[in-house]
């Protein structure tokens, strides 16, 4: 078995009252590629931003690589040694916004160059080679001086997914990544996520491409009420669901519903 | 209109221009540093963002040159004042316009900064955040670059309003540009030729000054200006 980069246990979410999470655990072993897919309020979203705590749950533990962070209760306030953990926990993932949240400010090299030269304070000539490779590797190498202002949507995904790779990360974060995309942009940003999944990189997506999400993944979990009801390897959670619930909502994704 | 006359006074006058340009780099300067100490105070806490309000209501909401008059002439009817350690300081009307000029400024500049600030796009933020930025490199990388280019062009404005507030200087004694106008105004009564070269003079800088902020925009955003758009000076 190969060791685990990513732990979630017991995590616990309610907004205003209403529960959002109710107790998820999850395990990401290195090289995992792990789907998770849901109806709209179904947590999935919550559960992806808990994990790098831009949500912070009211309970769980959650590990990424060497950081380890427990929470006991709601509005738990982190204390100095604990936020150096949360740095700790967040320098190793890399997470892909649906709205891609490139800094406006900077070119797309840049942007990419930007964690490694000023939070990971490396040599500067490394960064931006690596910042050049990596936009290379999506497919920009003609783009590195182009301002996010001037990208397609599907251009601006493939930057900020070259900027999560130059964190070096232990694992990839999707969330959503090709929602907010006009449809003929899709493809462009799925050959690049499918490109990271043959390399074997650790990567939990967040997705409504369902025929996508069955063919990247090595694990599919289906969440519901922000419960995991059906959880397995792709054929058996998209093909041959357990659950009434997660048949209904596969069989609706593929028109059958 | 007589150019002979016109020739021998405005040199005169250019004289008065390192004070009005140092009244003005001043004022700046102290306001600026107010009007982060107003944000950082309203960040601070509830009543701190109250005080913050109310100080930029009473200096925006009242003129400058009552403002000028009640430092000038008002803080010396207080004898804790005449007999403090700044009085030797507080006594000069250059300190005094100063003043003014720079707790006004720091009102509008305050709120030019609020502006900038509330314009920072929450998933700016978040993609510092999950990062692993700290909050000072979020601020110093992420933050104030991006505030600072939103708030530039009101800023621009405020410099060159306050170029031109200067002039209130020469009404407590100051022999800026426009308080050597005054004086030579009364001494030749050719008000026309003299007060004319003195806003040729203003309309030079604030001209010069708008060009500036209009190139630095361009420098630093080439990305946000619509092409041929240009701020009014």
């Amino acid at each position: 078995m190969k060791p685990i980069t990513v732990k979630l246990t017991d995590i616990r979410k309610s907004f205003g009252g209403q529960e959002v999470l109710r107790g998820v655990d999850l395990a990401a072993r290195d090289g995992d590629v792990i789907a998770i897919i849901g109806a709209s309020g179904s947590g999935k979203s919550t559960l992806l931003r808990c994990i790098p705590l831009l949500e912070i749950p009211d309970r769980g533990e959650i590990s990424v690589g060497d950081a380890q962070i427990r929470i006991r209760d709601a509005g738990h306030r982190f204390s100095r040694a604990e936020r150096q953990t949360v740095s700790r926990l967040r320098g190793q993932l890399g997470f892909v916004f649906q709205s891609f949240n490139l800094w406006p400010h900077m070119t797309a090299l840049q942007n990419v160059m930007e964690v490694p030269l000023h939070v990971q304070g490396r040599p500067r000539a490394e960064c931006r080679e690596e910042a050049e490779a990596m936009l290379a590797k999506v497919g920009l190498a003609d783009k590195f001086d182009a301002w996010p202002a001037h990208l397609s949507g599907g251009q601006q995904q493939r930057v900020a997914i070259a900027r999560a790779l130059a964190m070096r990360p232990r694992a990839l974060l999707f969330d959503e990544p090709t929602s907010a995309l006009d449809p003929e942009l899709v493809g462009e940003v799925l050959r690049v996520i499918r490109a990271l999944a043959e390399e074997g990189r650790t990567m939990l997506i967040v997705t409504h491409e369902m025929a996508f999400a069955r063919e990247v993944s090595n694990h599919a979990i289906y969440l519901q009420d922000g419960r995991i009801e059906e959880q397995g390897p792709p054929e058996q959670v998209f093909l041959d669901p357990q659950s009434e619930r997660c048949r209904r909502f596969v069989g609706m994704s593929r028109g059958e519903g | 209109m007589d150019f002979a006359f016109i020739a021998q006074v405005f040199p005169k006058l250019l004289a008065g221009l390192p004070l009005t340009l140092l009244l003005a780099v001043l004022s700046l300067l102290g306001g600026g540093l107010i009007a982060l100490g107003l944000s950082g105070l309203r960040a601070s806490s509830w009543i701190g963002a109250r005080i913050a309000d109310f100080y930029v209501y009473i200096f925006r909401g009242t003129p400058l040159l009552i403002q000028i008059f009640l430092i000038y002439y008002g803080l010396a009817q207080f004898p804790a004042v005449r007999h403090s350690v700044f009085w030797p300081l507080l006594r000069e009307p250059y300190v005094c316009a100063v003043l003014a000029l720079m707790l006004n400024d720091a009102a509008y500049t305050s709120e030019i900064l609020r502006g900038g600030l509330r314009a920072v796009s929450s998933g700016a933020i978040e993609a510092a955040r999950v990062a692993g930025m700290t909050r000072l490199t979020m601020l110093r990388r992420i933050v104030l670059p991006l505030a600072f280019r939103q708030a530039l062009p009101a800023y621009g404005a405020e410099i060159t309003s306050m170029v031109k507030a200067t002039s209130l200087a020469s009404v407590v004694t100051l022999m800026e540009v426009t308080g050597i106008a005054r004086a030579e105004v009364s001494e030749t009564y050719r008000a026309i030729e003299i007060f004319l070269c003195a806003a040729v003079i203003y309309l030079v800088l604030v001209t010069v000054i708008a060009r500036a902020v209009d190139a630095l925009e361009q420098h630093l955003s080439p990305y946000r200006r619509p092409a041929g758009a240009r701020s009014v000076a």
